[in-house]
């Protein structure tokens, strides 16, 4: 009976594992790289800013994102309306996450929660390469954050970074894509959410 | 400023904010953040009509209006539009009167805040700190400078109590001109 549960159990997980969209189909290779990176905000002498628009179950907000590197795995993140009174203001070192300010309104911890970690997926610069999947040229990176696993989608003979999937053990959760890249500058990211309806699109600042 | 130079000045203030029935203006836009290498320049256009219509038209580096009208905020974020009713947040509420009336500059009579007045060679200064707990924890302080010409604002600094602050700086302003309600509709 025991045995029988086991297997159940390893069945079931065996096909939990397996429901994941993200790497249905695709197939397993071995790899080199122990590392996979994101480099669109690890340069600490450029101010990152985005024009952004969050859509919010039909509700439409705008602001103007603002990213700076500050130190080594050291991140500044700041929302504010395009007035500029600050919605929030996080800071990301390392493991620790402050939050320097948040308006009233925001200040709820379920959101306070989705923009910590939407924002700690956008800005972390290096992951831990736990398997490699291969698909139509794209490389795809698996990594684990704590109970989740974030996939990063790399391709092109440069390995350019597209895509990151966020995803819990059986169901993706999140997905940010990175578009128009030059000199690891992402002119435009979306940052989808699958359990959610909420979008924030990103559009950097033209240079004057 | 001596208390006479203040009540000269705030007359004069008044004074040129009762006959001021529009004003179009540019104006440039700078965000400080003391961590980053540049501020964040932002412009566009603003228009005034008496007694409470206003528009701030962001045209650089991107598309962003907002038209204040009665008790709603008209955006139109580069095509997509939206209303926010301000009518039941008392703070929005006077977060718009602030708007207003330091567009037109006459903002002394508001209990709301202390006043304290200085000059320059060049212009006149006033600076508002917030009385209300609510809005000091989002403003430390409202700076507006003065032409000490014509006693129309010229800059509008909003301070935050981390002390990063906004500069907006006004420049080709056109007094008086007629502005059809039509620019009010998003």
């Amino acid at each position: 009976m025991i045995r029988l549960l086991a297997i159940s159990f390893l069945a079931i997980s065996v096909l939990a594992s397996c429901s994941l969209k993200t790497t249905k189909g695709l197939r397993q290779v071995s790899f080199t790289k122990s590392e996979v990176e994101n480099p669109y905000f690890s340069n600490s002498e450029i101010d990152y800013v985005y024009k952004a628009k969050i859509d919010f179950y039909k509700k439409n907000f705008g602001g103007i994102l603002i990213i700076k590197k500050i130190g080594p795995m050291n991140h500044r993140v700041v929302f504010t309306t395009e007035f500029g009174g600050k919605l929030f203001d996080f800071q990301f070192e390392n493991d620790t996450f402050t939050k320097h300010f948040v308006i009233e309104d925001l200040d709820k911890k379920f959101v306070v929660n989705i923009l910590k970690d939407d924002f700690k997926l956008l800005i972390n610069e290096s992951a831990e390469v736990l398997s490699v999947y291969e698909s139509n040229g794209e490389r795809i990176y698996k990594t684990q954050s704590n109970d989740d696993f974030n996939f990063y989608f790399l391709g092109g003979a440069d390995e350019t970074l597209q895509k990151i999937v966020s995803t819990s053990k059986t169901k993706e959760k999140v997905e940010i894509d990175f578009s128009i890249i030059n000199e690891n500058i992402a002119q435009i990211i979306a940052i989808k959410h699958n359990n959610i309806k909420l979008t924030i699109a990103l559009e950097k600042f033209k240079k004057e | 400023m001596s208390a006479s130079e203040i009540a000269s000045f705030k007359k004069k203030v008044i004074a040129t904010a009762q006959t001021t029935k529009s004003i179009k203006t540019d104006f440039v836009q700078f965000k400080h953040l003391d961590f980053l290498s540049d501020d964040v320049k932002t412009s566009g256009k603003m228009l005034f009509k008496s007694p409470n219509l206003v528009k701030w038209e962001y045209t650089n580096p991107y598309q962003y209006s907002v038209i204040f009208k009665e008790e709603q905020l008209l955006i139109n974020d580069g095509g997509t539009k939206s209303k926010v009713d301000i009518g039941n947040s008392k703070l929005f509420k006077k977060l718009n009167q602030l708007i207003v009336n330091s567009v037109k500059g006459n903002m002394f009579s508001d209990t709301d805040f202390t006043v304290s007045y200085y000059k320059s060679p060049k212009y006149y200064k006033a600076v508002f700190v917030p009385n209300d707990k609510k809005i000091a924890a989002y403003i430390a302080s409202f700076e507006l400078l003065f032409n000490k010409d014509d006693a129309q604002v010229f800059e509008v600094k909003m301070v935050e109590p981390s002390q990063d602050f906004t500069r907006i700086i006004f420049s080709n302003r056109t007094l008086n001109s007629t502005i059809n309600d039509s620019a009010f509709s998003n």
